[in-house]
């Protein structure tokens, strides 16, 4: 129990010192979550999002199956947003993800293979969702929950 | 001897050791057992918690997810561990996943009482959220199935200890005791210690305990043999005396017997049979009481026994014993007691002592000539009469002293044998005339005793004793010539003449006899209180007497003695006078008859002579050539007074012995006469002169004068006292002129009182004269007085003759 405390401290004290390099660079780099503008969700929680994005649950309030939307290629928009979101490093998150790949109940979210793709999934699926740089946000999105500063 | 199998040092070693070690044993595996199961389950849960740490991350992934898959994984990898039963994962408290080890209805049945581990999982992403968590049966049957192996190989072991270490211990105690004290036992049951045999030390135990009593052993035993040694000695020393004291048993002459406190005999020595005329078979026969026996008095013997049994002490006592031939034995007995309640006695004959003793006693008191009671025999009879007379009140006797009174002078005369004839036929008439039952004793040379029993009064004894004595004094005839006894007697009564004192009566008796023998016709007196009183005046006299010289109250009176022929001093007589402090001047009368009586007079004498002898020096020193003379008494003569102690007094003082004239009178002359004659030479050899006093009162004979040389006469103032007018008295003195002139004597007249008898002295020839005429006895400071006043005196006295 007590290496287990010791580990949870560490862990603790290691989120902790990865949060505020991240606050350093979240003060230039803050991400958007943003769906279709279509849809009537207005916002969501971080939890939502965590939730969403990481297999947890896929409904959206409304009722609809979200569809979370990663950007593998531009790696450090994804860097940044696993970062601001859990914490975590994408490595970490595809760790996670291999182990559920198993099962197959859960999938990982959907591979875009770049911003347009991102931009047109989530005009053309309902209940999509994904992240981006607030400058390349195209007005038809709906922000729906601003990471960062 | 073996010792029996429980009863082995081995068997009971082991058996205590067996139940320390199953003790211990039990206890051990009892904590072990306990702390296994303890340390199992938590070493168990241990493992399962680091199990269930292993699958944490992909639990925490699988429900977050909520996927049942990934979760079932996990939980088919966490069965993979036998320790594990089941393993339940929820997801939001939502059963996600379950799976059993395909196990029996016992197994799970029992599972469900163990507990259960429960691990709780929270998000991945989230540390503070809580996503579901992972319920962990363990498999107890297995981990019990495993404690109780490893508890079992555990006894076992212990078991395996427990063997090995008693078999170690019995193996010890077999070599190192049991061995070895079997060895010493085998050795002690074959051990002739007597022979000085010891058991050796077993090998190695040299210093061990064993060792030790080993050594004590020996040592016990060299002690035993010593006093097995000892005590045989004893016993042979025991033997040796046991046979010694038999046979001085056996021949003492001493009778020797044991017996009970009834007196029945145990044991006795032949002499005891001797004594006690048992018949020889007499030791077969069977106990016999000393009761039996034929005691002269058995009383006597009763209280002997008893006596010694109640005292518990020795007692003894002469007991009679009849013989068989009727006499009587006489048997001195003394009985002890010692242990066991019997009584040991020893026996002897003293009939012969007895006897000796008993004709002893009598001859004590037995007068020998005469066969009467002795001194001693009256004062036990009279002692005996007295205690008899104290029993019946009003009873009493008399005693009687019967003196003869001219016994020794007549006695002087007859050969023993006649004497005691005369004693024995006075003791006959005597014992005719008194009672069969009265006393007759002789209790001196020529005192006779008489005890008159039963006298009441005076007048009694007078009666009786009138009798006796006229028996008494009847003429006897002995050795042809007849003699007549002159008796006196003293008679004291009891118990009015005494205070209860036997001797006092008899001292009394003899005051009234020597009071009654100076009476001539009343020989016969009876004690009364008036002769004790003056026997104690008598007595203080002659204790006053005796410090006279001491106390110097004696003093010399001096009569002048005259030649009524020149009419002249010539000298003097020397008188003794004692001047009492309370009886004043006591007279010559009163204390020399005492003086004579008591022997006092010897060293009056002597005082006398030294005065006087002192006297006659100054008058010599004065140039006075005067005579001196002194009374010298009978009992002086010859050996008090001895010529050649006047001739060193004479000597010592200077004066000259012609000038000391010694009075003696007639009756110096009728003791020894050869004594008397040689004094009187002898003194008279030496120059003292010799004077006859009282010449012509006693036994005067011409004889002596003619034996007995002397110087002077002096005639008695008896004489010359009716000198005046007695023609016979006259006549009496020219006699004695006549016989002094013929044997060349000078005459002294005593007691001249008148000029006329001084005249007629002269006209006879008398040459001295003293007497009231000239001057009475004077002390010397008179003396020269009276001296120069004797010449005018004479011329006076001469005077009265020429008209």
């Amino acid at each position: 129990m007590l290496m287990q405390d010791r580990k949870g401290l560490l862990l603790l004290l290691l989120l902790f010192a990865l949060l505020m390099s991240q606050s350093a660079v979240v003060a230039e780099d803050s991400l958007v979550v943003v769906m279709g503008s279509d849809s009537d969700v207005e916002r969501l929680t971080l939890e939502q999002v965590v939730h969403i994005f990481l297999g947890r649950f896929r409904r959206l309030p409304n009722g609809l199956t979200a569809t979370p939307i990663d950007r593998p290629q531009d790696q450090s928009l994804m860097t940044d947003f696993y970062q601001l979101l859990v914490g975590k490093s994408p490595a970490e998150i595809r760790s996670y993800w291999s182990r559920l790949i198993f099962s197959g109940k859960t999938a990982p979210p959907r591979q875009a293979e770049s911003g347009q793709e991102v931009v047109r999934w989530l005009a053309e699926t309902p209940g999509a969702i994904a992240y981006m740089r607030p400058d390349e946000c195209p007005p038809q999105l709906r922000v729906v929950l601003r990471l960062g500063p | 001897m073996r010792a029996r199998w429980h009863q082995s040092i081995l068997i009971r070693a082991g058996l205590a050791l067996l139940a320390l070690l199953l003790l211990f044993g039990a206890i051990t595996v009892g904590i072990n057992l306990s702390y296994n199961q303890a340390r199992a389950e938590q070493t168990t849960e241990e493992r399962l918690s680091q199990l269930l740490d292993t699958v944490e991350s992909t639990a925490s992934i699988a429900c977050f997810t909520q996927d049942e898959i990934l979760a079932q994984e996990l939980i088919a990898g966490l069965l993979r561990n036998s320790e594990v039963l089941s393993v339940a994962v929820e997801a939001d408290d939502q059963p996600l996943a379950s799976l059993n080890r395909g196990a029996n209805e016992g197994t799970l049945a029992e599972a469900s009482s163990t507990p259960i581990l429960v691990r709780e999982i929270y998000s991945p992403f989230s540390p503070q959220m809580r996503v579901g968590r992972i319920l962990l049966t363990p498999n107890q049957a297995l981990i019990k199935a495993n404690l109780q192996r490893e508890t079992r190989i555990a006894m076992l072991q212990t078991a395996l200890q427990t063997l090995l270490a008693m078999l170690a211990f019995a193996a010890a105690i077999l070599m190192l005791i049991i061995r070895p004290i079997t060895a010493i036992s085998d050795r002690l049951h074959r051990m002739n210690a007597a022979e000085g045999e010891r058991i050796p030390i077993p090998a190695g135990h040299q210093g061990s305990e064993i060792g030790l009593l080993v050594q004590d052993v020996n040592r016990l035993a060299d002690r035993l043999v010593e006093t097995l040694e000892e005590e045989r000695r004893l016993r042979i020393q025991h033997a040796v005396d046991e046979q010694r004291y038999h046979a001085i048993f056996n021949n003492a002459e001493t009778g020797l017997f044991i017996i009970d406190e009834r007196g029945y005999l145990s044991s006795w020595n032949p002499a005891f049979a001797r004594l006690m005329e048992f018949p020889p078979e007499a030791e077969t026969l069977a106990q016999r009481s000393l009761f039996e026996l034929a005691w002269s008095e058995q009383g006597r013997f009763t209280e002997l026994l008893l006596g010694c049994i109640d005292a518990d002490q020795s007692r003894s006592a002469e007991l009679g014993y009849r013989l068989k031939d009727d006499s009587q034995r006489w048997l001195s007995m003394v009985l002890t007691p010692i242990a066991d309640e019997s009584i040991q006695g020893v026996i002897y004959d003293v009939t012969q002592h007895l006897e000796a003793e008993r004709s002893a006693k009598r001859s004590a008191v037995t007068d020998r000539a005469t066969g009467l009671a002795n001194q001693l025999g009256l004062e036990q009879q009279a002692k005996e009469l007295a205690q008899a007379c104290d029993l019946h009140e009003g009873g009493g006797f008399a005693l009687v002293l019967l003196n003869l009174d001219n016994f020794t002078r007549i006695s002087e005369g007859l050969d023993p044998a006649a004497s005691n004839a005369i004693l024995q036929e006075a003791a006959k008439r005597l014992c005719s005339n008194v009672k069969g039952s009265d006393l007759v004793a002789r209790i001196s040379e020529c005192q006779f005793a008489l005890l008159l029993a039963e006298i009441q009064r005076a007048l009694d004894v007078e009666h009786i004793m009138e009798r006796a004595l006229h028996a008494l004094q009847q003429p006897l005839v002995v050795a042809s010539s007849t003699v007549k006894l002159q008796v006196s007697e003293g008679i004291a009564l009891y118990p009015q003449d005494t205070d209860a004192n036997i001797t006092t009566l008899i001292q009394h008796a003899n005051l009234a006899l020597s009071h009654g023998g100076s009476g001539q016709l009343r020989r016969m007196r009876f004690f009364n209180p008036g002769l004790a009183r003056l026997a104690e005046d008598r007595y203080r006299l002659e204790t006053a007497l005796h410090q006279a010289i001491e106390l110097d109250q004696f003093v010399l009176f001096y009569q002048p003695i005259v030649d009524i022929g020149q009419g002249r001093l010539v000298g003097a007589e020397a008188l003794i006078r004692w001047k009492h402090p309370q009886r004043g001047l006591v007279p010559p009368d009163s204390f020399i008859p005492l003086a004579e009586e008591t022997g006092f007079i010897n060293e009056m004498g002597l005082w006398v002579l030294e005065q006087a002898g002192h006297q006659l020096a100054a008058w010599k020193r004065a140039g006075l050539e005067r005579y001196l003379s002194v009374n010298v008494s009978a009992h002086q003569i010859p050996s008090q007074l001895t010529p050649e102690y006047l001739e060193d007094l004479a000597q010592r003082l200077s004066f000259e012995p012609s000038r000391l004239g010694l009075e003696i009178t007639e009756g110096v002359l009728i003791g020894d006469v050869g004594e008397v004659q040689t004094w009187l030479e002898a003194v008279r050899d030496r120059g003292f002169l010799v004077y006859l006093d009282d010449f012509g009162t006693g036994y005067s004979s011409l004889s002596y004068l003619k034996r007995f040389r002397v110087d002077r006469l002096k005639i008695d103032k008896s004489f010359i006292r009716d000198l005046s007018n007695d023609l016979s008295d006259q006549a009496l003195v020219q006699a004695v002129m006549s016989i002094a002139h013929s044997f060349e004597l000078e005459v002294i007249a005593e007691g001249v009182e008148d000029p006329r008898q001084v005249r007629l002295l002269r006209d006879m020839g008398c040459r001295y004269a003293q007497g009231y005429v000239f001057s009475p006895p004077v002390a010397i400071e008179a003396f020269t007085e009276v001296s120069e006043r004797i010449p005018k005196l004479f011329d006076a006295i001469a005077m009265e003759t020429s008209p």
